[in-house]
């Protein structure tokens, strides 16, 4: 099993690669790879079915892109036919630039989805959970007691619903759903009246408030230097005020929070371990990480600029280009190397 | 003390201001920065601006939840909202119908903004872990949640003042509440991809013109691709909140009753 915190920093390569290109012929590669890997997961993980809900998501997200995209925007030099220009807000030449920008941005959207549902397939809930900083300890409890709690609220809410079926309630209308509803909520309530006083029988009473003005006007502030950043480097000022902007936003938050979870007494049960392979992992992805943002920065990855306009042209092809697709498929190496 | 609800104050303008700046950047920044450059990065920046002011809304909201009643209350009542979203099928609502609102708008209406605010947080949350939905647009999701949550305060603050708690109004106002918020969160959430969708050469939404011109042309999109499913949603919270606000509210009273027992620490 590959480390939680491994599959985050991969996550956060594959993204930075999906946003960085609108090269068709890398995109298809990178969707490749993911597929390969989702399917792999899937395989596992005893999941029947994933790969097709997937690419039907993909090709759907394609379609309507393509024909948003082109309906909206008549630019373009390639003119497939015209919609009636009386015709609101869609009437205008429909062009196959059009068409080929709105693929593209459905390749991408529909790329970003597929990635996310590859981590979603790869952590299961308790690895989610325990992500969770030290410093929203109150937030995190009532999410596992939440979660804990879902399946039961399921099984009854199925019960009343049969019982209420059995009495001949037709579940038509939205008011015949009222008596499956009230019972519900009064029953769950219940529980967590009786779950509330065995937490205080067993101690759990009282937690420690982190909210001191001290912590307060932290946030405050890293939030504001953090936005205040983005808004000066879409004003084109020099990047150096950004970064600091952004480090010293962003620093300042996760110290603010850091500090204040330290307060916090947790006690973890079942730690994950970093295994060899984790940290081999962990180092290529940030080597690579890294590479590609250097290259980027650099301009020696003009490849993964790619826009239809104005003229329709192929796009072209670098291997360092290819071999940034591929890299989703990292943690099968991993995983290999974890059964071997 | 005083210093205290002046930050808790900031705090709740901080998040608002930047949330809702990132979501409307296309509008009021709309001559800034390289269409080319900037189109990739829009919406995870706005996720992650809006991520920002998520956890410091968070951070300072779960002040609410040092007592172990209030945890277990908040958990319970987000989990059964996240199975409403289960049900989102199995209803027969119309079209972009969702149960989820009219929970979050009445715990914030009865219960005030904070736990409205953590009811809407969590329910999106807790239901993103279990369907395996956690994504880049989450945070947007959860925060809008929050806010719908938060802002039925306003509800409260009127019934309050003019003694309308229990009459026909109570329920007219809230079904209006949850209309209002059926559409005002398919605009948001559209905010989120939409400069994205559209970022290019006289694409539907563009650097190189106006903020009025971008507004008319996310007008326009928004009519042809969101109105007809946002109707649905705000037809569906009036159905749900006429039908469910009285019942409801009856137990949330029942249960503010047994959930105020104070436990006194033995000293010495």
């Amino acid at each position: 099993m590959i480390h939680s915190l491994v599959w985050v920093f991969w996550l956060l390569m594959v993204m930075v690669f999906i946003l960085s290109t609108r090269n068709p012929i890398y995109l298809g590669t990178l969707l490749t790879s993911l597929f390969i890997l989702g399917h792999h997961l899937s395989h596992t993980k005893k999941i029947k079915n994933w790969m097709l809900p997937n690419l039907r998501f993909l090709l759907t997200m394609i379609f309507l892109s393509t024909v948003i995209n082109s309906l909206f925007s008549h630019v373009g030099q390639e003119v497939v036919f015209t919609v009636p220009q009386q015709w609101p807000l869609i009437g205008g030449k429909i062009t196959l630039e059009g068409l080929v920008y709105g693929a593209l941005n459905g390749l991408v959207i529909g790329a970003l989805y597929i990635l996310f549902n590859i981590i979603n397939l790869a952590l299961n809930v308790k690895q989610i959970t325990r992500m969770i900083p030290r410093a929203f300890h109150p937030i995190a409890m009532s999410i596992t007691i939440a979660l804990t709690f879902f399946p039961s609220i399921q099984k009854r809410a199925q019960e009343i619903k049969e019982a209420q079926m059995i009495r001949g309630n037709p579940m038509k209308k939205i008011s015949d759903w009222l008596p499956i509803f009230i019972p519900l909520l009064v029953t769950s309530l219940e529980n967590a009246f009786l779950l509330a006083e065995s937490m205080t029988a067993r101690g759990f009473h009282k937690q420690t408030d982190l909210r001191t003005p001290k912590n307060l006007i932290s946030l405050i502030l890293g939030g504001f230097a953090f936005f205040s950043g983005w808004v000066l480097q879409l004003y084109r000022y020099p990047r150096a005020i950004s970064l600091v902007l952004y480090a010293f936003g962003a620093g300042l938050i996760l110290l603010t929070l850091y500090i204040a979870g330290k307060s916090s007494q947790v006690t973890r049960y079942h730690q994950e371990r970093w295994k060899p392979a984790d940290m081999i992992m962990a180092f290529l992805i940030a080597l690579c990480l890294f590479g590609f943002i250097y290259l980027k920065w650099a301009h020696r990855l003009h490849s993964l600029n790619y826009s239809p306009y104005p003229h329709l042209i192929c796009p072209t092809i670098q291997v360092m280009g290819l071999f940034f697709s591929l890299l989703p498929l990292i943690p099968i190496l991993g995983r290999q190397h974890d059964k071997n | 003390m005083k210093l205290n609800r002046l930050l808790r104050l900031g705090i709740d303008l901080l998040v608002v201001i930047l949330g809702m700046l990132s979501l409307a950047l296309p509008f009021i920044f709309s001559q800034a920065g390289d269409p080319n450059n900037q189109a990739a990065s829009f919406p995870i920046m706005i996720s992650l601006i809006i991520l920002i002011s998520l956890l410091i809304a968070i951070f300072e909201a779960q002040s609410s939840l040092l007592d172990s009643k209030i945890i277990a209350f908040l958990a319970v009542l987000a989990a059964i909202n996240a199975g409403l979203r289960f049900l989102e099928n199995a209803i027969p609502g119309p079209g972009g119908f969702s149960p989820i609102f009219f929970l979050i708008i009445l715990s914030g209406y009865y219960f005030g903004s904070r736990i409205g605010f953590l009811i809407g947080v969590l329910t999106l949350l807790i239901s993103a872990i279990i369907t395996g939905g956690i994504g880049p647009w989450l945070p947007g999701q959860m925060i809008t949640a929050g806010w719908v949550g938060q802002s039925a305060v306003l509800i409260t603050f009127l019934v309050n003042k003019f003694a309308w708690r229990g009459k026909p109004i109570e329920v007219i106002l809230l079904s209006a509440f949850g209309a209002f918020w059926g559409m005002l969160f398919g605009v948001i959430m559209n905010l989120w991809f939409w400069p994205f969708l559209g970022a290019g050469m006289g694409q539907t939404f563009t650097h190189a013109v106006g903020a009025s011109e971008n507004f008319q042309r996310y007008i326009a999109y928004y009519l042809a691709t969101s109105l007809f499913w946002d109707i649905s949603r705000a037809v569906g919270n009036i159905l749900i909140i006429s039908l469910m606000t009285k019942p409801v509210l009856k137990i949330f009273q029942r249960f503010k009753q047994r959930f105020s027992f104070q436990i006194q620490e033995e000293t010495g």
